[in-house]
């Protein structure tokens, strides 16, 4: 029976390992604020993850090099840790725990997509850590009546809301047939549910209704049918790979319609990667960079595009404008608080009401941004077949008239 | 006997202690408890009985949607809690919340070992790669289906009961941790006592030879179903605490997660030695330090990393942890080797 002393040494071995890797950052060191986030590194959602990122160290820099954050007479810097969850919830719920009870992190940035928000959320309920997150907007993540989360990003369902506004206006008031397919994850259901309400309140009639699988790479099965049904506003929301997957394949198969409104085309580089195809696409999107926003940190949209693009090398989606927002809404409520406090944080967070150059932020008790409407653009082409994106609404900030509809395939 | 009492009492009282001694790392813990519970019944069909099946996931996936469900279920409307646009917020007091637990753990053992009874009737039939093709299988429709059930939440997910407010910060996770330390020691004592009858036989007997088996005298297919039924019972159990635990499900990223869950019972069974009743329990403990090392020093690379790792176990450690043990220790097995006779074995050859 020596076997069991191959298995008490295991054992002791484990315990001896658990206990000498307890290492413990607090929140504050010295002169560093440390905030935890759990980023997609890799999985899925890698791409927006890393827009993130970029968008999360990007506003670290700007505002650690202008100043930092002043708290009670000292001037501290910004400093995160991140942990990669793979896309995966599960994960996500894993690393915010180890974030908090053992890297002792006791503030959060959120994570990339809706999904992993939901998982992350009821632990830092829980332990009463604030979150600020800009990349979670799933309306039910605002409806759980969770304190410590606070989303600078307008909610999901109002995404693609204005699409069909718009379609139903063009159409002299009267409801439109809406073909839509979405992804199956948290984010895209929740847009399908603002169409879904859109729909109702139109008199608007919905003729497709398909469902996505994750592994997003393929969609002809709805196209078909989009070509035989002819519908008057096509739907597609599935994060990066459903709107390549959508212009990809509609280019293929030469689908006509006369309207296509889209989610997460910036963060796929639509314009650049697929050019002349992605002509006319309707997009939604939090943010732009010709808006008239202004801070002191980036200036205005148009400074923080071009340094984005000065560091990172391209130009900033929408995810990593509001990843950026973040830090700005934690640097304000910091020093509104005046404290480290989590509860004194959380009120000041909760009290926010500030312009940024991504938009105005001004919290809903639910913890959602009510104060920032989301915009649509138009991928549009030049006859030299340069494409960009630009705003046709709402009026308010439209630097081009939107085309509709959508000139046929055979008249391109 | 006694030494094997001591190494129980050892075990015991560290799993009692370890979330009081190792405070930050309880969800760790919880976690590793839930693997070994995976990995030890996955090898009852891997190890023990040659049937090589990636559908275990199926049964976790299932109870942990069970679980949630009924603990939702017994005191709200399911379909308005999950429906994403609701705006009532529901709060399980805490008697609701544990008797709801209790209900739905009970729900998410027993239902999947029926579900495992009734498709093992249909494909234990099948034998070596084309019943681990058709498990396979199993786990991503599971996946694919329960993503389009609305009452259950489908692409948006489920979110679980939020936990009670009782009893501190900490009880949360002491809870879990016992609730899956629990698990744990009831899959152990379980497993330890039917390896120590003759079904242990029969499985092996299933294993080296199924037709000689069944030429003996055995009722193969009864036993192969009962084997799958044992581990379905464990798995559905330790579905529904992880689902707690986590907090969120999501069609195939949590629950049906044969991709990474799904194939981590099977590493973790084989890294510590399949067919042996510790291998599972040492691998899957190696193999979630290594995880979560990898995690955090190779941050973008872990997979990269636990790719390699792989990879050196197979050429390596073919037989896992234990197996390289046993090959290199023979006499700690209780073997004896007789030198003479097993030289004289490989001049024959």
């Amino acid at each position: 029976m020596k076997i069991n002393k191959i298995i008490l040494s295991f054992i002791s071995a484990v315990a001896i390992l658990l206990s000498t890797s307890v290492v413990s950052f607090a929140k504050v060191v010295g002169d560093k604020i440390v905030l935890g986030a759990a980023i997609s590194l890799t999985g899925k959602y890698s791409s927006n993850g890393v827009h993130t990122q970029n968008g999360y160290n990007m506003a670290v820099d700007r505002i650690n090099s202008m100043g930092g954050v002043k708290v009670g007479g000292k001037t501290y810097k910004f400093e995160i840790i991140y942990y990669d969850d793979e896309s995966n919830p599960k994960r996500a719920a894993q690393l915010a725990e180890r974030l908090i009870s053992q890297d002792g992190v006791e503030f959060m940035l959120g994570p990339y997509s809706s999904g992993l928000t939901k998982a992350i959320a009821p632990v830092t309920e829980k332990y009463g850590v604030p979150m600020v997150e800009a990349n979670g907007a799933s309306r039910s993540l605002f409806t759980k009546g969770y304190k410590y989360l606070f989303a600078v990003l307008a909610p999901a369902n109002l995404y693609l809301d204005v699409a069909i506004r718009t379609a139903v206006e063009l159409n002299g008031g009267k409801g439109v047939r809406i073909a839509q397919a979405f992804e199956q994850d948290a984010f895209s259901q929740d847009v399908r549910l603002g169409i879904l309400d859109a729909a109702k309140e139109t008199g608007s009639e919905i003729i497709i209704d398909d469902k996505l699988p994750k592994e997003l790479n393929d969609m002809a099965a709805t196209l078909v049918k989009v070509k035989q049904m002819k519908p008057d506003v096509l739907v597609v929301s599935g994060h990066t790979k459903g709107a390549l997957t959508a212009i990809r394949q509609i280019a293929e198969m030469k689908v006509d319609v006369p309207m296509l409104a889209m989610t997460h085309c910036d963060a796929a580089k639509l314009s650049k990667q697929h050019g002349k195809n992605s002509q006319y696409a309707l997009c939604a999107s939090q943010w732009h960079k010709t808006l008239t926003y202004k801070d002191n940190f980036f200036k205005d949209g148009m400074t923080y595009a071009a340094d984005f693009q000065k560091e990172f090398g391209y130009d900033p989606p929408y995810q990593s404008a509001e990843s950026s927002a973040a830090l700005l809404v934690f640097k304000d409520a910091f020093e509104r608080a005046n404290s480290f406090d989590q509860k004194k944080v959380r009120d000041a967070l909760a009290a926010t009401n500030m312009q940024t150059f991504y938009g105005n932020i001004k919290f809903a008790p639910g913890g959602q941004n009510v104060d920032k409407p989301m915009v649509l653009f138009q991928v549009m082409c030049d006859g030299a077949g340069k494409c960009e994106n630009k705003v046709v609404a709402p009026l308010k900030w439209a630097s081009a008239k939107l085309i509709h509809p959508i000139p046929k395939w055979s008249d391109r | 006997m006694s030494k094997n009492v001591l190494l129980y009492a050892a075990i015991l009282i560290f799993g009692l202690v370890a979330p009081f001694v190792f405070p930050a790392f309880k969800v760790q813990l919880s976690i590793l408890c839930v693997l070994i519970v995976l990995a030890t019944t996955w090898n009852i069909q891997g190890g023990e009985m040659g049937y090589n099946t990636f559908g275990n996931i199926l049964f976790y996936g299932l109870g942990m949607y069970l679980c949630a469900s009924v603990q939702v279920g017994m005191f709200f409307p399911l379909a308005e809690w999950t429906e994403s646009g609701g705006e009532k917020t529901f709060v399980h007091t805490p008697t609701q919340f544990f008797q709801g637990m209790a209900a739905g753990l009970v729900v998410a053992a027993v239902v999947p070992t029926i579900v495992a009874g009734l498709i093992g009737y249909a494909i234990l039939g099948l034998r070596g790669h084309y019943f681990a093709i058709c498990t396979l299988g199993l786990g991503v429709a599971a996946g694919e289906i329960s993503g389009g059930i609305e009452i259950i939440g489908a692409g948006q997910g489920f979110t679980t009961p939020p936990f009670p407010n009782v009893g501190g910060l900490e009880a949360r996770g002491e809870f879990f941790y016992f609730l899956s330390f629990g698990a744990l020691v009831l899959t152990f004592i379980a497993v330890r006592a039917i390896y120590s009858t003759r079904f242990r036989l029969i499985l092996n007997a299933i294993r080296d030879n199924e037709d000689k088996a069944e030429a003996m005298g055995i009722e193969t297919m009864k036993y192969k179903i009962i084997g799958w039924m044992v581990s379905a019972f464990f798995c559905g159990l330790a579905g529904g605490i992880m689902g707690g635990l986590v907090g969120y499900i999501d069609s195939t990223d949590v629950a049906f997660d044969g991709r990474e869950m799904g194939v981590f019972m099977v590493l973790m069974a084989i890294l510590g030695g399949k067919g042996t009743l510790w291998g599972p329990v040492i691998g899957a403990t190696v193999f979630h330090i290594f995880k979560e090392g990898f995690w955090t020093f190779f941050l973008g690379w872990q997979y990269v990393a636990l790719g390699v790792l792989i990879v050196v176990i197979v050429i390596y450690f073919p037989e896992g942890i234990m197996g390289w043990l046993r090959e290199k220790y023979p006499e700690r097995f209780g073997e004896v080797v007789d030198e003479a006779d097993r030289k004289a074995q490989v001049e024959l050859k």
